[in-house]
């Protein structure tokens, strides 16, 4: 029943005949509950399945029960039966449904990212979904649930490595699985302590202090009540960022950047290389102390998802020293585009004023932002855009040259009369919003028009393909890749015509 | 021809159709006067003794507020209109907008997802067009209004020809 040998090209497959009792557990669960609760009463306490006084209504509740409970399974059969996936021409088509009917299909060469996901009974049961974000016509994700994990990975590996150009889609071969290399790991310790400093908590403190002076100066003790029900919701809040964020691991392979975490439910992201759209640093206030950083990034077809899922898809580190965020800049970016890329990112990290060859909004208009002045401003490399800003709140954000969609210049009254514009660069949804705030009006005029020539040059020469290059652990630069595999990147890397 | 400080320097900016004037004065006229009509409502009540509540002076305040902000919106209307410009360079589209909060827009073609154009009622009356440019972006938000028809099929064949033609990964 279950596809143990390879995927090969042009079969229908179906996925595991277990998917609909664990997708639909639930459902189960409250069938059996509903219709059985009188029965298992009775057995527990011992009075006999069938009591004493059997009436009718026992008889037509177990009946009852019984049906519903065989619909569910038969259309749970049904749904495994007519839900099958085939893997042929460069395409991956999911059939779904059998009343109404669904056919998704999407190109491979439009793979944006690939998530290999174990909600915690999947994983009981070794099953795994596989999920990937194509930048195709619509906007939802193709996913297949539930296959093997191994069988997930070895999908994984055959959809990356077309995708990537490695195999042609008239082989039949198995793509081996990329090899991959660890380079970071975020102890629990560091991330139960990230989350004791965010900004969470200190909004609960603030409220506590808040709460706290409410009661001493009404006399009245309601004010600590309050606080209950809003740390019970801090407490589930940081219990998913636990959660999720727990045993977080980053390897790098020729795939792309790997990202593993999760306690109880676990995922797998796979970023394939130049697929970044934008990247922010940020850092709370309280994170300074121990010199704390995260990153978000920008994954076309990750915004499009509601948010509690989305917020930790586009995390790229959830806490980390500042070598750490140096390199993964260096992995999302590989070539920084300067000479002195340790230096401009740490200006752009922690830096004030010109340093490192930053442009920061003129004194004349220090009143629009008294404190973050001296900080907001920008630095364009040869490969990317950088945008710093925040004095307490400090965030870098980043955008290669060659992912700018569109840029807008924005001036309000206020701005005007103290010569200043902000700068809007237009990205695919997600976290980051790069935006420059109070740039003098000339400099912002002058980097409008720079910035559009730069990700024109750079569009013609998007060099994804070195992305393993210029690693640290290989420090030798690779020789350029064959011939094959650049035509096929380049015919690849079409824009979807919708005409 | 009207240049801001942020426009970049040396645009020969194209501007829209006139006539769409009357569109967006349509569109003030149907907003307005069912506006400033709901909120003078208390005010007859208050005049025919029907309501004891708000007092005179608010029932009056309220609704010439609305008019006077209407008013000035409508002066602001062919101001308005002549301030929305585009130009085609060689490899973008600009598209300005705006009096008092100004925007400057480029869109490479390379970019460029798909064009549409559309056309509501009072625009088809008057022949004119809006174009709308997508880029993978949802902040993108381009639309030129008022172009007229002719040119609103001229741009977006332009402008899908131009697209095909510098082709860029997202």
């Amino acid at each position: 029943m279950t596809q143990e040998q390879t995927v090969v090209d042009g079969d229908w497959h179906r996925v595991h005949p277990a998917s609909p009792f664990v997708r639909g557990w639930v459902a189960l669960a409250a069938i059996i509950y509903f219709f059985g609760r009188d029965t298992f009463e009775r057995t527990l306490q011992g009075r006999g399945t069938i009591g004493d006084n059997f009436n009718e209504r026992t008889l037509w509740l177990l009946a009852g029960g019984g049906v519903v409970l065989l619909l569910a399974l038969g259309s749970f059969v049904l749904s495994w039966y007519f839900t099958r996936y085939q893997l042929a021409e460069g395409y991956v088509r999911v059939n779904t449904g059998f009343l109404f009917k669904q056919q998704r299909q999407a190109r491979l060469d439009r793979v944006q990212a690939i998530d290999i996901v174990q909600p915690l009974l999947a994983r009981i049961f070794g099953l795994a979904e596989l999920k990937f974000e194509v930048a195709d016509a619509g906007h939802s994700a193709v996913r297949l649930s539930y296959l093997r994990l191994a069988q997930a990975k070895q999908l994984r590996a055959t959809i990356l490595g077309r995708a990537a150009g490695i195999a042609d889609g008239s082989e039949t071969v198995e793509v081996p699985e990329a090899p991959e290399q660890v380079v970071l790991y975020v102890p629990p310790g560091r991330l139960v302590g990230s989350l004791i400093l965010s900004e969470q908590s200190l909004f609960i403190v603030l409220s506590a202090i808040a709460s706290v002076l409410m009661s001493v100066l009404t006399e009245s003790r309601a004010f600590i009540l309050y606080l209950i029900p809003a740390i019970l919701g801090l407490g589930t809040a940081y219990w998913r960022s636990f959660n999720t964020g727990y045993n977080f691991t980053a390897a790098i392979s020729p795939d792309g950047i790997r990202l593993r975490y999760g306690l109880l439910d676990t995922r797998a992201q796979t970023v394939p290389p130049g697929r970044i759209q934008a990247l922010k640093v940020t850092q709370p206030p309280l994170w300074r102390i121990l010199g704390w950083y995260r990153i978000h990034v920008n994954v076309a077809g990750y915004g499009e998802h509601h948010r509690s899922e989305g917020e930790h898809r586009t995390m790229l580190l959830p806490v980390g020293r500042k070598p750490e965020v140096m390199m993964m800049l260096s992995l999302v970016l590989p070539d920084p585009g300067t000479a002195d890329p340790e230096r401009v990112f740490t200006a752009g990290l922690t830096g004030l004023d010109s340093g490192a060859g930053f442009v920061t909004t003129p004194k004349r208009a220090w009143i629009l932002s008294p404190l973050g002045w001296r900080r907001n401003g920008f630095l364009s490399t040869d490969t990317a855009l950088l945008l710093r800003s925040g004095r307490l709140w400090r965030k870098l954000v980043m955008v290669p040259h060659q992912r700018t969609q569109s840029i807008a210049l924005h001036q309000g009254p206020l701005a005007r009369l103290f010569g200043v514009a902000d700068l809007v660069l237009h990205t695919t949804p997600g976290p980051v919003a790069p935006r420059l705030i109070q740039a003098a009006t000339e400099e912002a005029v002058s980097l409008f028009d720079q910035q559009g020539a730069r990700a024109r040059k750079a569009r013609k020469l998007q060099s994804s393909e070195q992305w393993l290059a210029q690693l640290p652990p290989a420090a030798m630069p690779v020789p350029a890749p064959p011939a094959m595999h650049a035509i096929r990147r380049a015919s690849t890397q079409e824009e979807p015509d919708h005409g | 021809m009207h240049t801001a400080a942020i426009d970049p320097p040396g645009i020969q900016w194209l501007r829209v159709s006139p006539k769409y004037v009357t569109v967006r004065l349509v569109e003030w006229a149907i907003g307005n006067v069912i506006m400033v009509g709901l909120f003078s409502l208390p005010l007859l009540f208050v005049e025919l003794g029907w309501w004891k509540w708000p007092p005179l002076w608010l029932a009056v305040a309220v609704p010439a507020a609305l008019l006077l902000i209407a008013l000035w919106r409508l002066v602001l209307i062919p101001r308005q209109v002549r301030a929305i410009g585009y130009a085609e360079r060689d490899d973008d589209l600009l598209i300005r907008r705006g009096i008092f909060f100004q925007r400057t827009m480029v869109v490479p073609y390379g970019r460029m997802q798909y064009v549409d154009v559309a056309v509501g009622p009072v625009e088809r009356v008057l022949g004119l067009c809006t174009l709308k440019l997508h880029t993978a972006s949802a902040g993108t938000n381009a639309h030129l209004p008022g172009l007229p028809a002719a040119e609103g099929a001229r741009l977006r064949e332009q402008l899908s020809a131009r697209g095909e033609a510098r082709l860029a990964g997202l």
